[in-house]
């Protein structure tokens, strides 16, 4: 047990440093969820002012030592705003690729390794949702429930679970094959262990790849949403809808718009270095 | 049918949104209103007109623009495919050279570069894009317009296709085909440099693979020039996977007008979508949701006829 354990650990770290680029990956998106953790515990204690209180500076200050992103024009400090929406963006994106994730997995598993009717509905469907572009279907969905957190997450929801069940499919469907999977099919395991034991397990790292890339989309997806006023109601702080907020003073105070919407950026950035190093890893492992 | 069925599940009573006070102080004006779009049948019975309307290419009206839905789509959708087809054309302009750069130097400097060019590229939410290139081009050189499709001092041409890039040519008129294409280049700009990466990413692996075939052996033990084997024998087959990119594109681009044209006030669907979402304009939801996957059906298309034209396996 032990033994596999630390196998698994070693695995895991290779994976982690597959090459410079994984590496920063994993130091930016650790960095950045333990920031997010920090700030969820901390609360108003930890970022350097309170983010709805106004005044602690002169308004539209420049970037300095004090306010490191500047002052907003009622003197909030725009560093501590972006800091504190940290937790919330990136609990999105846990949650919207997770639930989709294990849904799309199940749903995609079980199609492909069984075929016939529920394969041929679950593919059309979506068929569908893959037509229409996902931030327009997102977008009309958050409308039909209404502004908010959690709204918005259904509606990402909704519309996020389809590529995780075709790959999930894909690949279950690649397993089936295996002769490994033969063997536990004629040594008469029932068809739930098979898939647990072992049709899931194998099919695991390429999605992990993908989610880890996915993140990322989400961030931007959300961004998106919040920037056109769909998320959390101000004066919470938000980063995209601090972008639409701010982009007014592009010409007086180009670095209010643009602090926030870099931070998305290097947050898209940090996932799709990790997810691109551990997809790279696992096909080569693959190749091997 | 989605579209239908998403629009009216929307909770919030349009008659508020579309008249404000007026329809509490004239409870007859309401009436009208519902009368005149079924507001108060059942809900099958609302499906059946806007499907009988639909087919008739009748799509509905809407109170926000003061006009048929199909106007408003006619109006503002020649807006967003100038931009759409320019953005494709410069995305192509940008990702497939630097594609092409970034496989022959594979693993040198410039590849890497190019790498963090177009990560920076796809990893930037639009908006930012669109900002950031108004910040440089217009608020730091001065170089082009802020917003808008034409300059209040440029006659808009004689309507022929609705398409001002096109219009302004048949018109003969330089200076407004100028003006146009000025006010045409950041929106198009941003969207391209969002999504030409997907393309620099495919071609450069695209292109490592098919170096590494066989038939490219045999091309340059017969003793082809090196260009002659990259660009002939490579880059054609490389090309390939690029197209399956088509879909994946039009999506991103279609998104993207959303943000593009509300920031640059680009009178097209982007823009209209957006005001539709803020007035609870059900009809013009529905219209341009319905509208987006029309458009990545046809790319979709376009796409499947352009493999055969690449791919000479593939006969359609």
């Amino acid at each position: 047990m032990n033994k596999s354990n630390n196998a698994r650990v070693h695995q895991l770290v290779e994976l982690l440093t597959f090459n410079n680029e994984t590496k920063l990956g994993f130091v930016l998106v650790a960095g950045i969820i333990i920031a997010a953790i920090i700030v969820a515990i901390g609360k108003t204690s930890v970022v350097p002012y309170n983010p709805i209180e106004q005044n602690t500076g002169p308004a539209l200050a420049q970037p300095s030592l004090e306010h490191l992103f500047g002052t907003d024009i009622t003197g909030r400090d725009v560093f501590s705003r972006v800091l504190y929406a940290t937790p919330n963006d990136i609990m999105v994106s846990f949650v919207v690729v997770g639930v989709s994730f294990a849904f799309g997995a199940l749903m995609g598993v079980v199609a492909g390794y069984r075929g016939g009717m529920l394969d041929e509905v679950l593919m059309r469907s979506t068929d569908v949702i893959f037509a229409i572009p996902a931030l327009v279907l997102a977008i009309s969905i958050a409308v039909i429930l209404g502004p908010g957190l959690v709204n918005m997450m259904y509606a990402l929801l909704i519309i996020w679970w389809p590529p995780y069940a075709r790959l999930a499919r894909g690949e279950a469907l690649r397993v089936s094959h295996f002769n490994y999977v033969e063997a536990a099919k004629a040594s008469g395991l029932r068809t739930g262990t098979i898939l647990r034991r072992h049709v899931l397990p194998n099919i695991l790292s390429p999605m992990v790849a993908y989610a880890t890339i996915d993140m990322g989309s989400v961030v931007i997806i959300y961004a998106g949403l919040s920037y056109l006023g769909l998320s959390i109601r101000p004066p919470a702080p938000e980063w995209g809808a601090m972008v639409s907020a701010y982009q007014d003073f592009l010409v007086s105070a180009p670095w209010l718009p643009l602090f926030p919407a870099l931070v998305i950026g290097i947050v898209v950035v940090a996932f799709s270095l990790l997810g691109d190093g551990i997809r790279d890893a696992v096909e080569a492992s693959r190749i091997g | 049918m989605i579209t239908f069925t998403l629009s009216h599940l929307i909770s919030s009573d349009p008659i508020v949104a579309w008249l404000g006070r007026a329809a509490s102080i004239h409870p007859e004006l309401a009436a009208a209103y519902a009368k005149r779009f079924h507001l108060h049948d059942p809900l099958y019975v609302q499906f059946y007109y806007y499907l009988a309307g639909l087919l008739q290419g009748d799509l509905g009206y809407s109170v926000y623009k003061g006009e048929p839905v199909s106007q408003a789509i006619a109006q503002t959708l020649p807006y967003t495919l100038q931009i759409a087809v320019f953005s494709i054309v410069l995305t192509l302009v940008i990702g497939i050279p630097l594609g092409v750069l970034a496989a022959q130097y594979h693993r040198k400097p410039a590849d890497f570069s190019i790498r963090a060019f177009y990560l920076a590229g796809i990893s930037s939410p639009a908006f930012l894009l669109c900002l950031f290139l108004l910040l440089v081009f217009t608020y730091t050189f001065h170089v082009l317009p802020s917003g808008g499709a034409l300059s209040p001092d440029v006659l808009s041409p004689p309507n022929v296709t609705g398409f001002v890039v096109i219009d302004s040519l048949i018109a003969g008129d330089w200076t407004t085909f100028g003006d146009a294409l000025a006010h045409l280049i950041m929106p198009s700009l941003a969207l391209a440099l969002g999504v030409f990466g997907y393309v620099t990413r495919v071609l450069r692996a695209s292109i490592l693979d098919v170096l590494r075939t066989n038939y490219i052996r045999t091309a340059r033990a017969k003793g082809l020039a090196e260009n002659s084997v990259f660009f002939k024998h490579a880059l054609r087959n490389a090309m390939i996977p690029v197209v399956t990119l088509a879909s994946l594109l039009t999506a991103w681009l279609v998104t993207g007008t959303l943000f593009a044209e509300t920031i640059f006030t680009y009178p097209g669907v982007g823009q209209y979508a957006v005001q539709a979402l803020s007035s609870l304009d059900y009809p013009s939801i529905l219209a341009i949701t319905l509208v987006f996957a029309l458009i990545i059906v046809f790319a979709n298309l376009v796409a499947d006829i352009l493999y055969a034209v690449v791919d000479p396996e593939i006969r359609l």
